[in-house]
């Protein structure tokens, strides 16, 4: 592949992946009363 | 209570211990998650949240006040509280330099009170964590 090739393959494909990680990455809660 | 969390928006998985009293949270990759409207969720399925942890990342904005928030996309912001970790957040404010927190969003005031009051509370990020700037 070449380097022009490769440059348009990233130029299409970038769109698709999101462009950001989630921005909330984990929730823990502490509960009380459950069973 | 695992169902009812699963089912609200944003939520990709829900752990439960209940040895521990533990519920992990984890969302889904466009992070479209409330922790407010998690809260809320958790109180009306008739469980009482002592402690709501959360790791996010985002920017450090100041408001007028001189309030320190972090912004987190898409948008979502989380009010600072002041301690000894949110100062060294202060050079960061406004900047595009993105910081991972991890903080306490909620905690259950001492004393005994009317359930449906705490989970309208305003939740403020008391940061216990500075993991990564970026």
């Amino acid at each position: 592949m070449t380097k022009k090739q490769l440059a348009l393959l990233l130029l299409f494909v970038s769109p698709l992946v999101p462009q950001t990680q989630a921005e909330i990455k984990h929730i823990e809660m502490r509960v009380e009363g459950m069973t | 209570m695992k169902q009812h969390l699963g089912r609200q928006s944003g939520v990709q998985n829900v752990e439960v211990s209940l040895r521990d009293g533990k519920v992990d949270v984890t969302p889904k990759e466009d992070g479209r998650i409330d922790p407010a409207q998690l809260l809320r969720a958790t109180y009306d399925s008739g469980v009482s949240v002592a402690e709501l942890d959360m790791t996010a990342r985002g920017k450090i904005v100041k408001d007028a006040s001189g309030n320190l928030a972090l912004q987190a996309e898409p948008n979502q912001s989380f009010a600072i509280a002041p301690n000894e970790l949110s100062k060294a957040l202060e050079p960061l404010a406004n900047s595009a330099t993105q910081v991972t927190l991890r903080g306490q969003l909620y905690k259950k005031p001492d004393g005994k009170g009317n359930k449906k009051a705490d989970a309208s509370v305003t939740l403020k990020l008391l940061v216990l964590e500075i993991q990564k700037k970026e």
